[in-house]
């Protein structure tokens, strides 16, 4: 690993379009801004560590425990009729609004060590729809 | 095509349901190929079953069926890649847990599926508030979803 030596505002550069700064030191807890083109993904390692945890226990449920979840989510209960659809597909309608168009942002990303991950500039929301992908698609209704 | 799968056997799977996670879920960065399998008529909860890999498989929610406040910030550049022109194409699962008696939502690392294309990846989102085991509901007794 290469290791460097930097003081409060000074900076380094990563290829050509990738910065990092010290932009603040305060006991053990060094602030670091980043500058990076939007295509480059920048998160805390625990975060990114721990939802890789995560899909690794969940992808472990099985049995007994899935049977508790829901118990017809056992494929076999439905025959042998392999339970199989399509997703999302879904395509039918069905907006929630928010067509927020893209603020187009600029090219970079400051992330700042922010504490609470503010939103970052140039964001959308993604609605997620309030019904399942099976009603969507379906179009029946059971309340 | 034909898959075989551990929990399900062999299932035929039509190709236009084929949904592709170029970068794989975390972890999993080899298994791009998923569908999405669906128990019962009215399920709340889904298998993402991996195409490339006979057990493995994800159950996987709606989020907004227990948190309806809950949304997924993306950006343009992440529109791009998953090739979606508009938000209302976009469907988002998260994947479910079992945490003691309780089932819990990766609502930190949302998965997000373009439907029209059927590309989908999983985003890491930055804000605290959500978490990779968000409480979705008690196990135990009835599993029904009341929103």
């Amino acid at each position: 690993m290469l290791v460097l030596s930097r003081q409060r505002d000074e900076t380094i550069m990563i290829g050509d379009d990738i910065e990092i700064s010290v932009v603040d030191i305060r006991g053990d807890k060094v602030r670091l801004g980043i500058t990076a083109p939007t295509r480059i993904a920048v998160h805390r390692k625990e975060v990114y560590e721990a939802i890789k945890r995560e899909n690794a226990e969940a992808a472990q449920m099985s049995g007994p425990d899935v049977d508790a979840i829901a118990g017809n989510l056992r494929p076999g209960s439905n025959g042998a009729a392999p339970v199989r659809r399509v997703s999302s597909v879904i395509a039918s309608g069905n907006s929630l609004g928010n067509g927020s168009a893209n603020a187009g942002s600029g090219t970079a990303h400051p992330t700042t060590g922010q504490r609470n991950g503010a939103p970052e500039n140039g964001t959308h929301t993604v609605p997620v729809r309030t019904s399942v992908p099976g009603k969507l698609a379906g179009g029946k209704d059971t309340a | 095509m034909e898959v075989r799968t551990t929990r399900f056997g062999v299932i035929d799977i039509a190709e236009d349901r084929v949904i592709n996670f170029e970068k794989g879920v975390l972890g999993f960065p080899e298994r791009t190929r998923y569908c999405l399998l669906e128990p019962g008529e009215d399920a709340c909860f889904f298998w993402l079953q991996s195409l490339d890999d006979p057990n493995l498989a994800f159950v996987v929610t709606d989020p907004t069926l227990f948190v309806p406040e809950y949304s997924v910030p993306i950006r343009g550049e992440q529109m791009q890649q998953l090739a979606l022109d508009k938000l209302e194409d976009a469907q988002v699962f998260v994947i479910v847990n079992k945490v003691d008696q309780e089932l819990t939502g990766n609502l930190q690392g949302p998965l997000v599926i373009n439907t029209v294309t059927r590309n989908g990846e999983q985003m890491i989102l930055a804000e605290k508030r959500w978490e990779t085991r968000h409480p979705l509901m008690k196990v135990g007794a009835q599993t029904r979803a009341t929103a």
